[in-house]
């Protein structure tokens, strides 16, 4: 039944929304606390109210009693003055009242007797009704009536001693008949000193004593009153119109709150009166009102205050739970796909949440649990296609956990390691499968595939140690697999025995092409560089090209042809001073070249060499043997010579003095003749060596020759930083010469011209060779910018031993001259001093019947050296 | 010209040689052959008054060798060079190298015979030069340590008393010195006592 009532609770809490529980909430918050702070906070301000109001009518009381009291004291202050007056005294100085006096009072009525100044006006004080002077036994001697009241009975005659005081002023209330009185007395002397007896001031205490005592006080705010201490009856008021004397105290409590306090100072002997104080209860109702009201305004304030926060909050909070529940809304919608969240969307937000999250927790459960299907069923299918993959490998597949030992291992690995999986299992790898040298190796391509997550992996080629000893080539390549727990190692294998083997034959058989010590490249027919071996640098080097690049463009021509021939073509190329025999070979099936190159520089240059050395040796030969035969022949023939002028001398002198002996004179003559065949025989000599080449005649062409010998020369003009002009003829000269011979003397000629150019400034040194057709003739000029020569030398430049030059034998020319007359031309010069000279040689063309060689007169030769 | 000056010739080639001879002893001065420089220097002492003639070419030691090797010895014969043709710049050279001439092949007989005289006078004059420092060299010798410092002193052309003043001796003694350093030194005069100081300090290694 509870439950049902609970459940019942719980569809109305939902059909709620929360702006209404808010606003409900707040309500109850409220009301509960306003009754809260009306249970306690009232009670408490009554309490407090209470207290208050005890101490302000004690206060109350208090004041006016003291004010009372001081009102009685005055009357005691005036009373001593008037019994202590000069006058009084004065007055008594002749007076004496015996005790036995049985004489009346005298009574002043009317009047004011001599001895009572009237001092209570002065102090404000309600007259006394009478001042009386008695002896010192208390018997009234003499009256002073202010008004028509006669003295009380009870003290007409005789005050009781008890009422006086022998020493001190004394002032009581006593009660005479119905009336209260103030009796204040003081002990009087006469001007001697002598005690004459009492002033007693009798005062009645009616309404206007009272109020005077109390003067300045409100009557309505708090009233005074004597009460009778015996039988509690007011005996004089204040205000006897509002209270009434003869009332009894308690007759006012119902109006009044009454303060009665005991006067035992102003007690007579047989009466107690007691001063009461009258508060009207009106005034405390009022003050008690105001406070009343304040503290409910205050209760009102605090409960609105929280009804409220508590709204808003609520509120708040419900519009944030709305704005969740939508985007939950939305996400569930987007993100798992409910297409409703199967709540109703009205109502109590927080219990919609919880439902909510009841529904998604089950969404996202189920779905969980589907996807863990899922998972399974793709796992299993993975294992079962790894599983394949390993079996079905043709390498071989190994797992290693982070110590290195073997986990896992496929067919292909207990195959190619010699052993199955029960004996591989839980052996360290690197230990069991790798040979020492190995391990190393193998441990850095670990280091290596743990540090490398991308491409390349580890990946080495090692030698493994198979389970019977030997060892086989592989290739392991490492992949790490890091889970969380731990790390694992996969290592495929690959058995690379018959690559290695391939690999090794293949690169025998390459090494045929790189050992060849002749460049050896494969182009293919674009004239990209497959291959190149070693030797081939210096070619690649002029080509600009590496392997891998393309040939220069002429080339890939050359290439493209003898791959459409189809034939091997052979080139020849000079690079860097080497001469290169280049062998096209085309593949043409595979569109390659093969080029196949020979270094034939030395084969070149020895046949140039010994060309060349072959001409030279004999144009070098004739003019060392010339010019040193000139200059040996000088100083051979000096000695003789020198010899016979010495024995000629020492003749004549002799024969002067005429001192020697004619035998002396005949050994020396002997000796002149002897030295003079010393020197024909030296001539001889030379005349033999001479004549022992005869001229050979051969058709050439002059150009060709004037060529050569510039070359000849090419040492001597780069030194002297000299171009030679050489201008030869637009067409071959033919001539038919000794080609020694006339390259001998065309080289004197261009000695010469250096030599002369040699003193000339650097700026004008030029050499001009040309040569032209004129006629029959073929005429070679060359032509210098030296210092020329002057006209007298010029007659004299062909004859023998004429020279310019410092060391020179002056024999180039003449002999020139001889061997051009042989070949019936003609050599002669020209030259502006200064200026430079040109020298010319003309020789005749050849002609297509000029005679295969003539032997030149050598006599002329031999005629122009001596 | 001393009459025991000798000519000699060195020269390979004996044409030349006998002829050289044969023209010179047409003047009357004497001459001794050499075929080498080497057969030269076996004979040679040192003293021997005279000139060298030489080739310039000569196989074995060379005219130049030849001189620089007797510059090195101390030996100070002048030294005639005959170069052939050509051979300028090796004459050049024996120049430099003190010759005294070079004659050049083929020559005039009057210039040879004209620089041999010379040679003969120079080798004369060094020799009498060479004499006279000795003959110094042993007068000086002969003076005590004080009398030299006199003499040293006088040549400065200090005076007597400047010279006493120096020493801390008397003028008296001073003068006693100088007519002792006068009389061993035969000087007749002072100037002369100067000119022997002056031969004697100015080519000092050679008296030695």
């Amino acid at each position: 039944m509870r439950l049902s009532v609970k459940s019942i609770l719980f569809v109305l809490l939902r059909r709620v929304p929360m702006p209404v529980i808010a606003i409900l909430v707040g309500l109850a918050v409220g009301l509960a606390v306003w009754g809260l702070l009306d249970q306690v906070q009232s009670r408490q301000v009554d309490k407090i109210f209470e207290q208050e109001l005890q101490a302000q009518l004690d206060q109350r009381a208090r004041e006016s009693l003291i004010r009372f009291d001081r009102y009685l004291s005055n009357y005691g202050a005036t009373t001593r003055l008037l019994a202590n007056h000069r006058r009084l005294s004065e007055y008594l100085e002749p007076l004496f009242w015996f005790e036995d006096d049985d004489t009346l009072p005298v009574v002043y009525k009317e009047f004011r007797p001599h001895w009572l100044p009237d001092f209570f006006e002065r102090e404000a004080l309600s007259s006394p009704s009478h001042v009386l002077l008695t002896d010192p036994q208390g018997r009234v001697r003499e009256v002073f009536q202010s008004g028509n009241d006669p003295l009380p009975e009870e003290i007409a005659a005789r005050i009781p001693t008890r009422l006086l005081n022998v020493r001190e002023v004394r002032s009581v209330i006593e009660r005479f008949g119905e009336r209260l009185y103030l009796l204040s007395s003081d002990a009087v002397e006469d001007a001697g000193g002598y005690a004459m007896g009492h002033l007693v001031v009798l005062v009645p205490v009616d309404d206007a004593f009272l109020a005077s005592s109390q003067r300045g006080v409100y009557v309505g705010r708090a009233a005074v009153a004597l009460v009778d201490g015996a039988d509690q009856r007011i005996v004089a008021s204040v205000d006897s119109e509002m209270l009434v004397p003869g009332t009894l105290l308690s007759d006012w409590s119902e109006s009044y709150l009454v303060t009665s306090q005991s006067m035992a100072e102003y007690e007579g002997a047989d009466s107690s009166v007691l001063f009461a104080t009258f508060v009207p209860h009106a005034a405390v109702e009022k003050m008690s009102r105001h406070v009343r009201i304040f503290e409910r305004r205050q209760r009102g304030i605090a409960a609105a205050v929280y009804i409220l926060v508590f709204t808003a909050v609520i509120y708040l909070v419900s519009s944030r739970l709305n704005a969740v529940l939508k985007r939950m809304t939305r996400f569930s919608q987007r993100a798992l796909g409910i297409p409703e969240p199967g709540f109703h969307r009205d109502g109590n937000q927080l219990l919609l949440l919880e439902e909510w999250i009841q529904h998604f927790t089950q969404l996202v459960l189920k779905a969980r649990e589907e996807m863990s299907i899922k998972h399974q069923a793709e796992m299993r299918e993975s294992e079962a296609l790894k599983a394949a993959v390993m079996e079905a490998s043709l390498d071989a597949i190994v797992t290693l956990d982070y110590g290195g030992r073997i986990i896992e291992l496929n067919p292909a690995a207990e195959r190619m390691l010699g052993l199955d999986r029960g004996e591989a299992t839980g052996s360290v790898f690197a230990e069991r499968f790798l040979p020492e040298i190995a391990r190393p190796a193998f441990q850095r391509l670990l280091d290596r595939s743990r540090h490398l997550h991308r491409e390349p992996q580890g990946r080495g080629e090692l030698v493994a140690l198979r389970s019977d000893g030997s060892e086989i080539p592989v290739e392991i390549s490492i992949v790490p697999i890091d889970l969380e727990s731990e790390r694992f190692y996969t290592l495929y294998i690959h058995d690379i025995t018959a690559r290695k083997q391939a690999e090794r034959e293949i690169k025998s058989l390459a090494r045929f092409a790189s050992e060849s010590p002749n460049p050896i490249l494969r182009v293919t027919g674009d004239g990209l560089i497959v291959y190149a071996n070693r030797a081939s640098r210096p070619l690649l080097q002029a080509w600009g090209a590496d392997p891998g690049e393309c040939l220069p463009e002429d080339w890939r021509d050359e290439i493209a042809v003898a791959l459409e021939s189809g034939e091997p073509q052979e080139r020849e190329q000079e690079i860097a001073g080497q001469v290169y025999s280049l062998l096209f070979a085309p593949i043409r099936d595979l569109g390659y070249l093969n080029i196949y190159a020979r270094d034939i520089t030395a084969v070149r240059r020895a046949e140039q060499e010994a060309r060349q050395h072959q001409a030279e040796l004999v144009h070098v030969c004739r003019l060392s043997t010339m010019g040193e035969m000139a200059t040996g022949m000088a100083h051979e023939l000096n000695q003789p010579l020198s010899a016979i002028v010495n024995y000629a001398n020492g003749c004549s002198r002799r024969l002067q003095s005429a001192t020697s002996k004619t035998e002396d004179l005949v050994g020396a003559m002997g000796q002149i003749t002897v030295q003079a065949q010393r020197a024909s025989e030296i001539i001889r000599r030379l005349r033999a060596l001479v004549g022992k080449q005869p001229p050979i005649r051969t058709d050439a062409d002059l150009n060709h020759l004037v060529r050569e010998v510039c070359s000849f020369v090419e040492f001597e003009t780069t030194r002297l930083a000299l171009q030679i002009e050489l201008d030869p003829g637009a067409h071959p000269i033919p001539v038919n010469v000794d080609l020694v011979q006339i390259e001998q003397v065309l080289l004197n000629l261009v000695r010469n011209a250096i030599d002369a150019l040699h003193e000339s400034p650097e700026e004008r040194r030029r050499l001009h060779i040309r040569t032209r057709v004129q006629g029959d003739q073929a005429i070679v000029e060359v032509e210098d910018t030296g210092p020329g020569i002057t006209a007298d030398r010029i007659l004299h430049l062909f004859h023998p031993f004429f020279t310019t030059k410092e060391g020179g034998m002056g024999m180039g020319l003449a002999i020139s001259q001889t061997i051009v007359e042989n070949h019936d031309g003609r050599i002669w010069a020209e030259s502006e001093p200064g200026k430079g000279s040109i020298f010319y040689v003309a020789l005749p063309l050849a002609r297509a019947d000029t005679p295969e060689a003539t032997t030149a007169p050598e006599s002329e030769l031999l005629e122009s050296l001596t | 010209m001393t009459h025991d000056a000798t000519v000699f010739v060195v020269d390979d080639d004996q044409a030349m040689r006998t002829s050289l001879q044969w023209l010179i002893e047409s003047t009357g001065m004497s001459v001794q052959t050499y075929e080498s420089a080497d057969v030269f220097l076996a004979s040679y002492y040192p003293g021997r008054a005279g000139c060298l003639l030489l080739d310039v070419r000569m196989p074995g030691m060379s005219g130049l060798e030849l001189q620089s090797h007797l510059a090195r010895e101390g030996y100070r014969l002048p030294v005639i060079m005959i170069t052939g043709h050509g051979d300028v710049a090796m004459a050049v050279k024996a120049m430099k190298a003190g010759a005294v001439d070079f004659i050049e092949k083929p020559f005039h007989d009057e210039d040879l015979l004209r620089s041999i005289r010379r040679a003969l006078d120079y080798d004369e004059r060094h020799r009498a030069d060479q004499a006279a420092r000795a003959d110094i060299a042993a007068r000086l010798a002969e003076l005590t340590p004080r009398e030299h410092e006199v003499m040293a002193m006088v040549t400065d052309g200090k005076s007597n008393k400047d010279i006493a003043a120096a020493l801390g001796v008397s003028a008296k003694t001073v003068e006693a010195h100088r007519a002792r350093v006068m009389e061993k030194m035969r000087a007749d005069s002072l100037a002369e006592l100067v000119r022997m100081a002056l031969i004697a300090s100015a080519d000092g290694p050679a008296t030695r």
